[in-house]
């Protein structure tokens, strides 16, 4: 059996009242959008509580989903998507990526952001697959602006192909490739600035 | 510059397939000319490197391990609003009980007034609330040890319901009794006792002592004080009875 047979078998048992099937959605899930909300949200703490909304949400709401109308991960990934962008909204944390190579503050001659991110001093190739670097990485991802962070993420993280994507963002293929693009550029710039000596 | 063929291919072309590379997607003659391309133009070339190495820091992310009690976070949560699911999405499957109709109501508008209320801030006002409270339950005399006392089951409350009741009734049995004979008695007092003049016969009676305007005394009303043939003392009375002599002294002044 396919896994979407099997994923939207789970959804009918789940919707009539089935516990077990509710949990193994969970089972299947979570980590997915854990993970999702920890590269969006960008702290654990954050990233816990927003994927228990996204479960509490979906379980008050999964009658509402309809098989002929797309995949459940793709339905999964826009529901997880917009909780994530009220939560934005809500935290006001919201930073603007042209901004990145700017001063940060109203000083012109203040230390852009990419300057700030500290630099441990050790050689970057060795420890490209280190903590800190992930870390540091990591840090990047949350200075992009909100429409970069997430057409990334859904990318390179989710591993989610380019019209599923643009279902989720509700915009075209070629604006989800050009703010990939963007995105992964603006990403490689700031860490450019970080370890300039590797690229 | 932009537009400008580089080893066959221009620079629209190779932003066309610039995620095909990146998706390693790209393969013979086709790659070759991207990567001339790249190598050659000032404008795309530097955007390629960039683009991939960002895709290259990306791709160091490993997927991150949710907490552990994440899952039963999530089963908590969710089981906490059971009925609500259930009543949206299978309504025919699953009906909630008024009880828990009446529950959920009721936590729609006491939740948010519990949030609240357990704030810090208001412990002293609940503390000095008991106080009082308890002040003025002791003035009034109630003691706790009262309503510890109080059979307060199902069956004691349905006890007492019935002993209350039939003690109403009682009550209210004795009392029309009670209403009952002082009727009664009432009538037979009625029955016996003749009938006094009406109160027209006093209003006539008023008016022709009122139409006197002779200034003569009243007339005494003339009064027989004999007694009716079946009086037994004049009935046995002689015929002749003994002449009575009366004098009068009269004083002149």
């Amino acid at each position: 059996m396919e896994d979407a047979q099997i994923v939207n078998g789970l959804v009918r048992r789940c919707i009539a009242g089935d516990a077990v099937a509710w949990e193994e959605i969970v089972q299947r899930y979570h980590r997915r959008v854990f993970h999702l909300c920890y590269r969006f949200a960008g702290t654990s703490d954050d990233a816990q509580d927003l994927t228990q909304e996204v479960f509490v949400k979906m379980y008050r709401t999964l009658s509402s989903y309809d098989v002929e109308r797309g995949a459940f991960m793709t339905w999964l990934t826009t529901m997880t998507r917009n909780l994530l962008v009220d939560h934005f909204r809500k935290t006001k944390q919201d930073r603007v990526t042209d901004s990145i190579d700017a001063a940060p503050s109203e000083h012109e001659d203040a230390m852009p952001l990419s300057d700030q991110i500290e630099d441990k001093g050790a050689p970057p190739d060795a420890r490209v697959q280190s903590r800190e670097t992930r870390e540091l990485v990591h840090e990047g991802l949350q200075k992009l602006s909100p429409e970069l962070r997430e057409a990334v993420i859904l990318r390179d993280l989710q591993d989610m192909d380019y019209r599923d994507i643009a279902a989720v963002l509700k915009v075209p293929e070629g604006t989800v490739k050009s703010r990939i693009n963007r995105g992964r550029a603006e990403l490689a710039r700031l860490l450019q600035r970080t370890y300039k000596q590797v690229m | 510059m932009p537009g400008e063929t580089n080893n066959g291919m221009q620079c629209n072309e190779f932003e066309a397939v610039l995620f095909d590379a990146l998706d390693q997607k790209l393969s013979g003659g086709k790659l070759e000319r991207f990567r001339a391309h790249a190598r050659a133009c000032a404008k795309c070339g530097p955007m390629f490197a960039e683009v991939e190495a960002g895709q290259h820091w990306l791709k160091t992310l490993t997927e991150v391990e949710p907490p552990a009690n994440l899952v039963n976070d999530i089963l908590a949560a969710t089981s906490g609003i059971d009925s609500y699911r259930l009543q949206v999405a299978a309504p025919v499957t699953y009906k909630p009980s008024l009880g828990e109709r009446i529950r959920e109501w009721a936590d729609s508008f006491l939740t948010p007034v519990w949030v609240t209320v357990r704030q810090p801030r208001f412990a002293m006002s609940f503390g000095m609330a008991f106080f009082s409270l308890s002040v003025a339950l002791s003035v009034a005399g109630v003691k706790p040890s009262d309503i510890k006392q109080a059979d307060l089951s199902r069956s004691g409350l349905r006890r007492t319901y019935y002993t209350t009741s039939a003690r109403v009734v009682k009550y209210y049995e004795n009392i029309r009794l009670v209403y009952e004979i002082e009727s009664r008695v009432q009538e037979f007092k009625k029955a016996t006792t003749p009938a006094e003049p009406g109160p027209k016969e006093l209003k006539e009676r008023d008016k022709n002592h009122k139409n006197n305007t002779s200034g003569d005394p009243e007339p005494r009303q003339e009064r027989n004080y004999s007694r009716d043939e079946n009086q037994p003392v004049l009935a046995s009375a002689p015929d002749n009875p003994p002449a009575v002599s009366v004098t009068t002294n009269r004083r002149f002044a």
